[in-house]
């Protein structure tokens, strides 16, 4: 369980860090490292060479620009989840990210890590889905900007260019009647989730007017359940129905810890779980 | 600018400086402590998962084996071997008051996590405490003994 050989560059900078990412289509980002060194370790990956850009200054940043709240992709976890503004403006996060993992973990693991590492496990990716944000990518020619719901391709896949770099991750603010409700199903506090779901809800009174639904550890990457949406718009909730539209429009993966067949029964269930969360 | 397959680093351990010494870049930090003779840090998993090698980096505990040993330059480290204050000597009575370790694999990680619950401040339940010491596994004592020695704790010194 001994990290692969690979040689290492601290970068400086972050046109230092990209010029180096262009030359190298084989070297990777290194962060926090806390998904990457479990994969080198378990020799998941062997990279030719890991750029270093935890020292760069400034890029952890947290703050409003505009119409979003700016997190900076090297803010740590524990950074996000003890920044006043991230308590005051965007409350949700700081409670999705005590799943995430552990203390420790969240002490080193960064934001800005987890949305490019894209694993389809992983809560910030579905998050970033949901909250329609924006992902800030820097390159050789530029900064360039991509939704997030465009941003996942499939496993571990993300638009990310060999050239460049995610620097940012900028999220609109929720208005006051829209909320953002999630939940999940794991074995044990801080694991990864059997099946995970993110909704935003808009209201009208007490009556659901726009539903936005986005699961994680369900498929190859944050799955958009549209048509589930609408259904329970119409319809509220019933199992048979729900379960039925989910298995026609996600392709559920199964895992050690669950089969496709028990995701689709989570998932399905998920949604009567957020739905009595909005009642309360 | 290039990379190389070492590095030079500077950091401190238990106070003690370790000024520009030569590590692989693919070299664990918790490989190196051990190689230095602090083997109070514990490998188990290594991948992140079981806490045994949770040691503080510039204050805050992390785990050693998810940290590259290049990634500690110009940090402040504290391993268990370092825990000599009045409040780590409090846990560590309150650990063996309450027979909190078997065999003691775990138990480096669990004061490690201990340390990072009680600087908090925060008064927990006994449901909290399980929740904060998840991402550490014992696998022989049970986590009963743990969670009562960690309570005690929190209750003499905060």
């Amino acid at each position: 369980m001994k990290a692969p050989d690979f040689s290492y560059f601290e970068a400086q900078n972050i046109e230092d860090a990209i010029k180096y990412k262009s030359e190298d289509d084989e070297a990777v980002i290194l962060a926090g490292g806390q998904s990457l060194l479990p994969a080198l370790n378990m020799r998941l990956s062997s990279p030719s060479c890991l750029i270093d850009i935890s020292k760069i200054n400034n890029l952890n940043e947290i703050k409003i620009e505009g119409d979003f709240i700016n997190i900076g992709a090297l803010a740590t976890h524990s950074d996000v989840m003890n920044n006043d503004l991230i308590n005051e403006k965007l409350p949700c996060l700081v409670d999705i990210l005590k799943m995430v993992a552990h203390a420790a973990i969240r002490n080193k693991g960064t934001h800005g890590g987890s949305i490019a590492y894209g694993d389809p496990a992983a809560e910030l990716p579905a998050f970033a889905v949901a909250m329609d944000a924006e992902i800030v990518l820097s390159g050789l020619s530029g900064q360039r900007i991509v939704d997030a719901k465009d941003f996942y391709l499939g496993l571990f896949e993300t638009d990310l260019k060999s050239d460049e770099i995610l620097t940012a991750i900028r999220y609109p603010f929720l208005s006051h009647n829209q909320h953002l409700i999630f939940d999940e199903v794991c074995r044990r506090h801080g694991d990864y989730a059997m099946a995970g779901l993110m909704a935003k809800v808009e209201l009208d009174q007490s009556k659901i007017n726009n539903l936005d639904l986005v699961y994680f550890a369900t498929g190859d990457k944050p799955n958009v359940a549209q048509n589930t949406a609408k259904l329970v718009i119409d319809d509220g909730y019933d199992y048979e129905k729900l379960k039925k539209s989910l298995a026609s429009e996600i392709d559920f993966a199964g895992d050690l810890n669950s089969s496709s067949e028990m995701k689709l029964h989570l998932a399905t269930i998920l949604i009567n779980k957020i739905l009595n969360k909005l009642e309360r | 600018m290039s990379a190389k397959n070492s590095v030079n680093i500077s950091f401190s351990v238990n106070g003690e400086n370790f000024d520009d010494v030569t590590v692989p870049t693919r070299q664990h930090l918790a490989d190196y402590l051990r190689s230095q003779g602090l083997t109070g840090t514990h490998l188990g998993c290594e991948q992140g998962a079981c806490g045994a090698c949770t040691i503080e980096m510039d204050g805050k505990a992390v785990r050693s084996c998810l940290i590259l040993a290049s990634q500690a330059n110009g940090s402040s480290i504290t391993t268990v071997e370092g825990f000599d204050d009045e409040v780590m000597e409090k846990v560590k009575n309150n650990f063996l008051k309450h027979n909190a370790f078997q065999c003691g694999f775990c138990s480096p990680g669990m004061l490690m996590t201990t340390k990072e619950i009680i600087s908090s401040k925060k008064k927990l339940s006994r449901d909290e405490i399980r929740a904060e010491i998840s991402g550490n596994y014992c696998r022989c004592t049970g986590y009963q003994s743990i969670v009562d020695a960690i309570e005690e704790s929190i209750n003499e010194i905060n």
